[in-house]
C-alpha cells in the first residue's frame, strides 16, 4: 500500500514536471518577480558590452531591471570581500575562475541546484551538458556543487601579424615557445620593434599570464598537485622563469608595467607582431578604430607548445547568485542567469562580441568563419587539451596570488634571481598553505 | 691733500666703473630673470593646461604623436562622462555635499575648543594642543581598517555621514591650529573688559573673539574644504556605486582594456576647476592659511 | 560661581574632544584589539583567535615592510631638499626686480599646483610619461638621437624618478609662497642699510633674511614631513607601487596587505600602529624642536 502510494507520487511528480516542463516560459516564470531590480558587477571588457545589448530585451520579457556597475577588474574582488564581509553585496556574483574556492568556502554564492531543480525556476532547455566541460567544472563548480555558470569566457590564443612575419620572411607563426625565443626574436628585434609581448604588469596580469603561464610551458608548478608542496624550485620551474628572462630581451622595455590594454595596443598599432592574449580581445582587435592590423594581415591560433605540448592559458567569469540577497531578488538573479548563458542566446552573445561557453553556437558554419578565434579556442578547450588546474582555485589563491605578482614582478626586473624569487614565493605558499590546515589533513586538497 | 683728492676721484670712478659693470651685469641679469620667470611659469601650469587641452581632443588626436597643440576640439568627453553611464555630475555633487558638511562642522567643534585653548588656564594643556595637532599628522592607513570593519558591522559604508565623520579628523586639527594662534592675537583686555560688564563666556566668544578672529576662521574653512574636497584613501573605502566622491570617480576609469583618457583627462578637469577657481580667489588667505599652519 | 568658571573651558573643548576621540580613538583601540588576532577578512571561516604579539613579529621580519618604509623616508629625503631649495629661488625670483607683472601673474598662478587633486595630478602623469604617445618622450625623441621613448613607468628607477617629479612639480611653489611671505616681512630700511656693507646674496641671506626665512622653513618641514609620510593617492593613481614594488610607499604597502588578498587585518593593523608610533614620534621632535623652539 505505502509502497504504492510512493510510487503514484513519484509518477505524479514526474508527470507534473514534465506538464510544467512544456508550460515553461520565461516571462511566466518570471512573473512573480516583476518589478524587482537586481544589482551586479561588470567589467570594462567586450564580453559585458554585449550582455549590456541583449539585457533590455531580458527586462522587456520579464519586467526585471538589471542594474550593472562597472568595476575595475584589480578592485573587483576587494569590493566583493569587502561587501561580502559587511552582509551586503550585489545580488549577481561574478565569480573569476581563481576566486570561486574563496567565495565557496565562505558561503558567498549559493548552490545553484535549488534553483535549477526548481520546475517553476528552471528552463527545460537549461542542458547544463552544453557547455564545454572545462569551463563549467572550472569556473563554476566547487567541490562538486555547481554555484555558477560560465559567462565571460577566455582561452589564451596566439595573435600574430601576419603581414609583419612576411616581411621577415617567416611562412607562419612560430610552433613553439623554443622557436619564439631562438628564432623569431632575433629576427622581429630592432628599431623600436619588438618580437613578443607578454602582459606583466603586478597584479591578476602577472601571476596569469605572465608567471604561470611561463611555469606550464616547462612543464614546471607552483604546487605539486597531490602533496600541495610549493614547487618553484624544481628544475622544471626553474627552466620556465629562466626562459621568460631570456625572452625578455625581445620584448618592449617597459613590458613589466604593461597591462592587457598596453600589450593590445602595441600588437594593433604594428609594434608587436605576436602576443598571447585572451579570446576575449578579438573584438578589440579586429575594431578598425582600434587597431591598424586588417582582418587580412590578422592571425590567430593556439598557444605555442611548449616542452608539454599545448598547455593554454585558461581564465573567465561564472555568474552566481548572492545567498545574502532577499529570496525575490536571488530567484530573479536566477532566471537572469539562466537567460544570459543560454543555448538560445549563445548567437546572439557571440555577434555582439561576447565569448560564450556554449558548445552548440561553435557548431554553426557561419559564426566559425566570421570569427577567426573561434577554432583555436574550441580546440584549447577540449578535453585533453584544457588545463583545468591553470591557476589553483582554492580560497588561498588570492593571497597568493600578491605574492607572486610581487616577486614574480621582481624577478622580471632582475631585482631577484629566479632561484632567489622561487624560494621567496615557495616560503610564503608554505606558510599559507599550512596556516590553511592543507598538510595536517584538516582542509581536503582541492584547487 | 691732494693725495686725498686723488683718491677721492679714483674712488669715484671706480665707482663709475662699477655701476657701468653692474649696468651691463644687469641687463643679463634681468634677461636671465625674465627667462627664469617664464620657465617657473611654464612648468608649473603645462600639466594642468595640458589635461584641459587633452579633454578636448577626439581619441585618435590623444594618441597622436607629434602631440597635437593645436586641432579641432570635441565636447564629446564631457558628454560622456556627465551621461548616465559615468555620472562624474551626481560625484561631484556629493562631493561638494561631503566637504562643505565637514568644513561647517570642523569650524563648529573646532572654534570654541581654539579659543578654550587660547585664553583659558588648566592643567595638561599644552598636550591636549598636541593631541588635535596630531590627527593632522596620522595617516588615514592607521584608522581606516577598524573604520571599515566598524562602519560594516554598523551597516553605514555608503553613507555621507560616516565620510563627513572622518574627514573630521584632519579638519578639526586644521581649525583648532590656525584659530588658537588666532585667538591668541586679540588683546586679552577686550575680553576682559566685557567680563566686568558681566557678559558670559559664551557671549564674549561669540560676539567678542569669534568676529575678531574671522581671517583664521576663513582661512582655516578654505584649507579644510580644499582637503576635503581631494581627500581619496578614505572615501575609497568607505563610498559606493553612485554615492561615491569624485576623486574615487576619477580612479575608476583606469580599469578596461582601453584606457579613455578623453574621459579621464575631462573627469580631471571638472575635478580641479572649481578648486582651482576658488584658490585663485582666496589665493592671498590660502597663501597666509598655509603659513600660519605652522608657525605663529 | 568659581566651579562654573572652573568648568567653561571644559563646554567650550567637550564637543571637538568628543568627536574626535570617537571617531579617531576608538577606532585606534579597535586596530590595537585586532593587532592581537588572527584576523583574516577574506577567509571568515578562520576563527579569529587571539594569537598575541605574533602579527607584530611577523611585521618586524617583513622585509617588504621595512623596504616600503625605506623607500618613504628615501623619497621624503630627497623630495623636501628639494622643495625648499627651488622653492627659495623661486620666491627670491618673485620678490622683486624688474617684470612686475609677469612676477605678479605667476606669484597668483603658483596657487594652481596645490590646488590641485593628488589623485588627477597622477592621472596627468600617466598621460604625459606615457612612453607612446606621452609630450615628455615627444620632447626626448626629438632632442635626442635615440628614437625609442623611454619606459617612465616600466622601469624602477625611473618610475621613482616619476613620483619624484610629481611631487616636486606639485609642492615647490609651496614651499615658494611661504619663503615669498616671510620675505615681505624682512624690513626694507634693514636690508638696505645692509647693502651698503655688502653686495654677497649669501652673506645677504644669512645675516639678514635668514631670520624671517626661518619660521617659514619650519612650516614646510612640519606640513610636507607629515604629508609626505601620508603619500597615497597621487602614487595610487600613477604607478600603484610598481613596477615591482619599486614606488610602493608605506601607505600602499600597507593597504595592500590589509585590503587585498587574505585581506590580514591582523598584521596589517600592526604595521598601522607601528607606522602611528613613527610619525608620533617624529611630529613631536619636529613639534618640540622647530615650533615650540620658536615661542619659548
Amino acid at each position: 500500500m505505502k509502497r504504492t502510494l510512493a510510487l503514484t507520487a513519484a509518477f505524479l511528480s514526474v508527470a507534473l514536471a514534465t506538464q510544467q516542463a512544456q508550460a515553461w516560459s520565461l516571462k511566466e516564470a518570471a512573473a512573480p518577480y516583476a518589478g524587482t531590480t537586481i544589482t551586479g558587477i561588470f567589467l570594462d571588457r567586450p564580453g559585458y558590452k554585449a550582455a549590456d545589448t541583449l539585457i533590455p530585451q531580458f527586462e522587456k520579457e520579464t519586467g526585471i531591471k538589471v542594474k550593472t556597475e562597472v568595476v575595475p577588474y584589480e578592485s573587483t574582488n576587494q569590493r566583493y570581500v569587502l561587501d561580502f564581509t559587511s552582509g551586503g553585496g550585489t545580488d549577481l556574483v561574478l565569480s573569476d575562475v581563481v576566486w570561486i574556492g574563496q567565495f565557496a568556502d565562505a558561503g558567498w554564492m549559493a548552490p545553484l541546484d535549488k534553483f535549477y531543480n526548481d520546475p517553476k525556476l528552471a528552463d527545460p532547455a537549461l542542458n547544463l551538458k552544453g557547455f564545454f566541460p572545462v569551463l563549467l567544472d572550472s569556473f563554476g563548480t566547487w567541490n562538486k556543487k555547481v554555484y555558477g555558470l560560465p559567462f565571460d569566457n577566455y582561452s589564451g590564443l596566439m595573435y600574430y601579424n601576419k603581414c609583419a612575419l612576411k616581411q621577415a620572411g617567416f611562412a607562419g607563426p612560430p610552433k613553439t615557445w623554443n622557436e619564439l625565443l631562438t628564432k623569431y626574436g632575433p629576427k622581429l628585434t630592432g628599431n623600436g620593434k619588438y618580437a613578443f609581448a607578454l602582459q606583466s604588469r603586478r597584479g591578476e596580469t602577472q601571476s596569469a599570464d605572465s608567471f604561470m603561464r611561463t611555469l606550464w610551458l616547462s612543464g614546471g608548478s607552483l604546487i605539486d598537485p597531490k602533496t600541495f608542496e610549493p614547487t618553484l624550485a624544481s628544475a622544471a620551474s626553474q627552466k620556465g622563469l629562466q626562459f621568460r628572462q631570456d625572452l625578455l630581451k625581445f620584448m618592449p622595455p617597459g613590458v613589466v608595467d604593461q597591462d592587457h590594454n598596453e600589450v593590445v595596443a602595441a600588437f594593433n598599432n604594428g609594434t608587436v607582431p605576436i602576443i598571447t592574449e585572451w579570446s576575449a580581445f578579438y573584438p578589440t582587435i579586429t575594431d578598425p578604430k582600434q587597431s591598424k592590423i586588417g582582418l587580412n594581415c590578422l592571425g590567430v591560433t593556439t598557444e605555442p607548445l611548449g616542452s608539454a605540448g599545448l598547455k593554454p592559458a585558461l581564465g573567465g567569469f561564472s555568474l552566481g547568485v548572492n545567498p545574502n540577497s532577499d529570496a525575490k531578488k536571488q530567484a530573479a538573479a536566477y532566471l537572469f542567469i539562466q537567460w544570459i548563458t543560454s543555448e538560445k542566446n549563445a548567437k546572439a552573445y557571440v555577434q555582439a562580441g561576447g565569448v560564450s561557453g556554449r558548445q552548440a553556437v561553435y557548431k554553426d558554419p557561419a559564426i566559425r568563419s566570421k570569427f577567426l578565434y573561434v577554432d583555436p579556442m574550441v580546440k584549447s578547450w577540449s578535453a585533453g587539451t584544457a588545463v583545468p588546474a591553470f591557476r589553483p582555485r582554492f580560497a588561498e589563491w588570492p593571497q597568493i596570488s600578491q605574492i607572486v605578482a610581487e616577486n614574480g614582478t621582481k624577478i622580471m626586473l632582475g631585482q631577484l634571481s629566479t632561484a632567489a624569487g622561487a624560494k621567496v614565493i615557495d616560503d610564503q605558499v608554505k606558510a599559507i598553505l599550512d596556516k590553511a590546515g592543507y598538510y595536517s589533513g584538516k582542509k581536503a586538497k582541492l584547487q | 691733500m691732494t693725495t686725498q683728492q686723488n683718491s677721492a676721484a679714483a674712488i669715484r670712478s671706480a665707482d663709475q666703473l662699477a655701476v657701468l659693470r653692474a649696468r651691463r651685469g644687469s641687463t643679463v641679469k634681468t634677461a636671465l630673470h625674465g627667462v627664469g620667470l617664464i620657465v617657473v611659469l611654464f612648468g608649473t601650469l603645462f600639466p594642468f593646461l595640458w589635461m584641459v587641452l587633452t579633454s578636448f581632443k577626439t581619441g585618435a588626436q590623444i594618441t597622436a604623436t607629434p602631440p597635437l597643440v593645436f586641432f579641432e576640439g570635441t565636447l564629446d568627453h564631457y558628454r560622456t562622462i556627465l551621461g548616465d553611464q559615468y555620472n562624474v555630475g551626481q560625484s561631484l555633487i556629493t562631493s561638494l555635499i561631503v566637504s562643505v558638511s565637514a568644513t561647517a562642522l570642523a569650524v563648529l567643534l573646532g572654534t570654541p575648543a581654539a579659543y578654550a585653548l587660547a585664553r583659558f588656564e588648566f592643567k595638561r594643556k599644552d598636550d591636549l594642543w598636541f593631541w588635535f595637532i596630531s590627527n593632522r599628522f596620522m595617516s588615514p592607513v592607521v584608522i581606516i581598517l577598524p573604520v571599515y570593519l566598524l562602519a560594516s558591522q554598523l551597516k553605514l559604508i555608503g553613507n555621507p555621514g560616516l565620510l563627513i565623520a572622518m574627514y573630521l579628523t584632519f579638519s578639526i586639527p586644521v581649525v583648532v591650529w590656525i584659530c588658537t594662534d588666532q585667538f591668541r592675537s586679540i588683546p586679552r583686555e577686550l575680553d576682559e573688559a566685557a567680563m566686568v560688564d558681566g557678559a558670559s563666556p559664551a557671549f564674549i566668544f561669540l560676539r567678542i573673539a569669534l568676529p575678531l578672529a574671522l581671517p583664521g576662521v576663513v582661512v582655516s574653512s578654505i584649507l579644510s574644504f580644499i582637503f576635503s574636497w581631494n581627500e581619496l584613501l578614505f572615501a575609497l573605502f568607505l563610498t559606493r556605486g553612485s554615492g561615491v566622491t569624485a576623486p574615487v570617480k576619477a580612479t575608476s576609469f583606469l580599469s578596461g582594456y582601453d584606457v579613455p583618457w578623453g574621459e579621464i583627462m575631462a573627469t580631471g578637469t571638472l575635478i580641479v576647476l572649481p578648486v582651482i577657481i576658488f584658490s585663485l580667489l582666496v589665493s592671498r588667505h590660502l597663501v597666509q592659511g598655509l603659513t600660519m599652519g605652522a608657525i605663529k | 560661581m568659581h566651579t562654573q568658571k572652573r568648568l567653561t573651558p571644559f563646554f567650550f573643548l567637550a564637543p571637538a574632544v568628543v568627536i574626535l576621540a570617537l571617531v579617531g580613538i576608538y577606532p585606534l583601540v579597535f586596530a590595537a584589539w585586532v593587532s592581537l588576532h588572527n584576523y583574516l577578512l577574506a577567509q571568515p571561516n578562520i576563527p579569529h583567535d587571539f594569537v598575541w604579539l605574533s602579527n607584530y613579529l611577523t611585521v618586524i621580519r617583513d622585509s617588504s615592510f621595512w623596504g616600503s618604509i625605506g623607500r618613504t623616508l628615501f623619497y621624503l629625503a630627497v623630495a623636501l631638499p628639494l622643495e625648499i631649495v627651488l622653492g627659495l629661488a623661486i620666491a627670491f625670483m618673485l620678490r622683486r626686480g624688474r617684470w612686475a607683472h609677469l612676477r605678479g601673474f605667476a606669484r597668483v598662478m603658483l596657487v594652481i599646483p596645490l590646488a590641485m587633486t593628488p589623485v588627477v595630478t597622477g592621472l596627468i602623469g600617466r598621460l604625459i610619461f606615457n612612453q607612446q604617445f606621452g609630450v615628455v618622450n615627444y620632447v626626448q625623441t626629438s632632442l635626442s638621437s635615440n628614437k625609442i621613448g623611454t619606459e617612465w613607468l616600466g622601469n624602477p628607477t625611473l618610475a621613482f624618478v616619476t613620483i619624484l617629479v610629481l611631487e616636486i612639480w606639485q609642492w615647490t611653489p609651496f614651499a615658494a609662497l611661504i619663503f615669498l611671505s616671510g620675505l615681505t616681512a624682512v624690513p626694507a630700511e634693514v636690508e638696505e642699510a645692509a647693502t651698503l656693507e655688502t653686495r654677497s646674496f649669501w652673506v645677504m641671506l644669512r645675516s639678514i633674511q635668514l631670520p624671517f626665512l626661518l619660521p617659514a622653513l619650519t612650516a614646510i618641514l612640519i606640513l610636507r614631513t607629515a604629508d609626505i609620510l601620508k603619500q597615497f593617492d597621487m602614487v595610487y593613481t600613477l604607478t600603484s607601487g610598481g613596477p615591482g614594488s619599486s614606488t610602493e610607499l608605506i601607505n600602499l604597502y600597507i593597504t595592500r596587505i590589509g585590503l587585498r588578498g587574505a585581506f590580514d587585518q591582523g598584521v596589517a593593523s600592526a604595521q598601522a600602529l607601528l607606522m602611528l608610533v613613527l610619525t608620533t614620534v617624529l611630529s613631536r621632535l619636529y613639534i618640540r624642536y622647530l615650533y615650540k623652539g620658536d615661542n619659548a
